[in-house]
């Protein structure tokens, strides 16, 4: 399970996304559960309790959106709901999203 | 066709200047009335047939109708005016007309078709629907969908949102609304030549990234977008409230209103990156609301002014880090008593384009007012002169210096200054020391241990000789930001020949990078044209021997003697090289770039930048 090329994220409600595990290592947090030696990494499946499924679901959406344009220039921007700005932000801010994702990756 | 029409319209004499209008964007206004009357002439015949045809077949329909009529009628009393009679007769005859446009609706195909599934009794109702939904003809009357108006239909008239057609004053609306439409898709857009400018602008700005922008990236600029929606920002980390702030200032987005956003009570830092638009009054709010503030940071903080100052000095609040940036107002005398009052606990004291009220005197009295002053930056301020730079040697707490003064100071003072609080310095910055000369390099060689950026620009006296003693054996370690632009000979009559080595030359730089090379992060080196090529060679080992980790950033533009060779060794010795400029160095022309770093300012055709794509290297 630990090897799938997927993983599962699990909102506070309990909905679960599956996502594909290079699009999620964009996030830190994310690579540091499945790094280390945490049940996550053995079950390939991150819970979230603080993160609602909405915003999960954007998050996702993100990791998508940056895996596919990982490699391009120009890259028009994903919408973001104005409603969810600032809980996204926060998000953001706990999934480590913030610096230049391009350049982590090559570290 | 077209042609047929044009002829006639030349013998029709004078146009309107709708007509000339329509006619240069190739629509003929003759055209349109000819198939507006076409059409209106072939629905008057189709109506026509109607009666006529249909008269024959109607005349035993029209019995039965006419035989109920007589029996509703009957109890009509008899003395019924005529004219009641004609009027009924005239109603009988408009029914009569519309049950034979029924008829014919319900042998029409589409009828049929919508007919499946339907008892006899709603046909009546469905063919109406359809009879009312054929719209009138150009010409005829109508009564307008959205507003009810009776208006007369024309060519132009447009259909309404459910079918209906649109008086002209509604379609009006209709069209103004749809060209705003059109408008506003075209602003986002910006086209490919917007784009593309925008990318260069962003390589030049330092903020470019291969692949989507991060998240957070994106969630602040849709805030910052719709920033007069939020009511509070609620409570994020102050990473991220100071990049929304700095966002903010990009587009002057910081008013009274946005202002709240960032003043909450808890907090201890704010940091306004434009404060134009705020007046005194918006300052001193700040103080009320914020009372534990610990940081401020106020960039055109044109209006705090001495009144703001007074009331900061009314209250309990013990300022660790001011940055004032473009506080003109603020005299000399309050600066004075601010310090006296409130300068114990300031760690860090940076004071921008304050033209005529920071000087001397005010810097005197540091030393005595700000025992824990850790941080001193002194920039743009015409009234500081080498009186005020002498006494900052009494602050012995000081770790980071930088100066960017008006006046120019003798080397001396700067010696001075270094001898005596140069051992604790972590950050010195020289901006514009024109007149500095080898004995401030010496006095950083002698007295410095602890710098790890240095920073010495536009030097007309030092020479490659001084560079080389500060580097060589210098018992500090490594720097990490080292910027030497512009010390370089300035000789117009000659300006090749450099026989006193003034500026940083080959050894100066060898012997640089010897010292610090391994450990800098960022080395500029603009415009000191008297570094010979060989020493890139030596530096940049063609063979890849000596490599720069470390090194992301390397300016090596106006440097005549770089060439596309050099520019490649420098590429495989700074493997983690991010960006390197090489504006006005005119012997590189064809360079091939590694994937994902990027190459500023070749002189060619290909333009400013270069973004690698080869993965060869």
């Amino acid at each position: 399970m630990s090897d799938s090329k997927y993983i599962t994220l699990v909102s506070s409600e309990g909905f679960e996304f599956v996502v594909l595990r290079e699009a999620a290592l964009v996030s830190p947090t994310i690579k540091g559960m499945l790094r280390s030696q945490f049940s996550e990494a053995q079950t390939g499946r991150c819970t979230f309790p603080e993160i609602s499924a909405v915003v999960l679901e954007k998050v996702v959406e993100y990791f998508h959106y940056w895996y596919r344009n990982r490699d391009k220039e120009d890259v028009p921007d994903m919408d973001i709901p104005v409603e969810l700005c600032l809980e996204l932000l926060m998000a953001a801010d706990y999934f480590n999203l913030d610096a230049k994702p391009a350049m982590r990756d090559a570290v | 066709m077209s042609r047929q029409t044009r002829q006639q319209r030349r013998i029709m004499g004078p146009q309107s200047a709708l007509t000339d209008f329509l006619a240069s964007h190739n629509i003929s206004a003759n055209q349109i009335r000819l198939d507006a009357e076409t059409r209106r002439r072939a629905a008057e015949n189709q109506q026509v047939d109607a009666h006529d045809g249909s008269n024959t077949q109607a005349s035993a329909s029209a019995a039965p109708a006419a035989a109920t009529q007589a029996v509703s009628a009957s109890p009509t009393p008899a003395g019924r005016p005529r004219r009641a009679a004609a009027a009924n007769s005239r109603d009988e005859e408009a029914r009569k007309r519309e049950q034979k446009a029924i008829d014919k609706i319900k042998a029409s195909k589409k009828f049929q078709k919508r007919k499946r599934g339907l008892d006899s009794e709603d046909e009546d109702d469905l063919a109406r629907a359809l009879l009312q939904r054929s719209a009138p003809l150009p010409g005829q009357q109508d009564n307008c969908e959205s507003c009810g108006t009776r208006f007369t239909v024309t060519a132009y008239s447009r259909n309404g949102p459910d079918g209906g057609l649109l008086c002209t004053p509604c379609s009006r609306e209709l069209d103004k609304e749809e060209t705003a439409k059109k408008k506003k898709t075209k602003r986002v857009s910006g086209g490919a030549v917007g784009r593309r400018r925008q990318l260069q602008s962003n390589i030049l700005d330092g903020t470019y990234a291969l692949g989507a922008k991060s998240l957070m990236t994106l969630c602040i600029e849709t805030l910052a977008k719709n920033i007069d929606l939020a009511e509070d920002l609620g409570d994020l980390p102050p990473l991220i409230i100071d990049k929304i702030a700095r966002k903010l200032s990009k587009h002057r987005l910081l008013d009274a209103r946005t202002l709240s956003l960032f003043l909450q009570p808890t907090t201890e830092e704010v940091q306004i990156y434009d404060g134009a638009k705020l007046s005194a009054d918006d300052f001193i709010r700040i103080f009320q609301t914020v009372p534990s503030l610990k940081k401020l940071k106020v960039r055109n903080a044109v209006h705090f002014k001495d009144q703001v100052m007074d009331y900061l000095l009314s209250r309990h609040i013990e300022l660790e880090d001011l940055y004032l940036h473009g506080a003109n107002l603020i005299s000399e005398s309050k600066w004075k008593e601010y310090l006296q009052h409130k300068g114990a606990p300031l760690r860090s004291l940076r004071v921008y384009f304050t033209d005529k009220h920071f000087g001397d005197e005010v810097l005197a009295i540091l030393p005595t007012t700000c025992p824990s002053l850790t941080r001193l930056k002194v920039s743009h301020n015409q009234r500081v002169t080498g009186g005020g730079i002498a006494a900052l040697g009494d602050i012995k707490t000081l770790q980071h210096l930088s100066l960017d003064l008006r006046n120019e100071l003798h080397s001396d003072t700067y010696v001075d200054l270094l001898s005596k609080i140069g051992a604790n310095l972590q950050t010195l910055s020289l901006t514009r020391v024109n007149g500095a000369d080898n004995t401030v390099l010496n006095a950083i060689h002698t007295h410095c241990r602890s710098l790890v950026k240095l920073r010495i620009t536009e030097s007309e006296e030092m020479t490659d000789a001084g560079f080389v003693r500060l580097f060589k054996n210098w018992a500090n370690p490594g720097l990490v930001f080292l910027d030497l632009q512009k010390c370089r000979q300035l000789d117009s009559a000659r300006p090749r020949e450099n026989p006193d080595g003034i500026g940083l030359c080959s050894n100066g730089f060898r012997a640089l990078m010897a010292h610090s090379g391994k450990t800098l992060q960022e080395l500029n080196v603009h415009a000191c044209r008297h570094i010979e090529r060989a020493a890139f060679e030596d530096v940049f080992k063609p063979n890849g021997e000596t490599v720069f980790e470390a090194m992301l950033k390397l300016e090596i533009s106006f440097c005549e003697e770089v060439t596309d060779f050099v520019v490649g060794c420098v590429f495989r010795s700074c493997p983690n090289l991010r960006e390197l400029n090489v504006f006005g160095c005119m012997k590189v022309k064809d360079v091939r770039v590694p994937r994902g770093k990027i190459l500023v300012g070749v002189p060619n055709a290909r333009g400013m930048v270069i973004e690698g794509d080869d993965d060869e290297q």
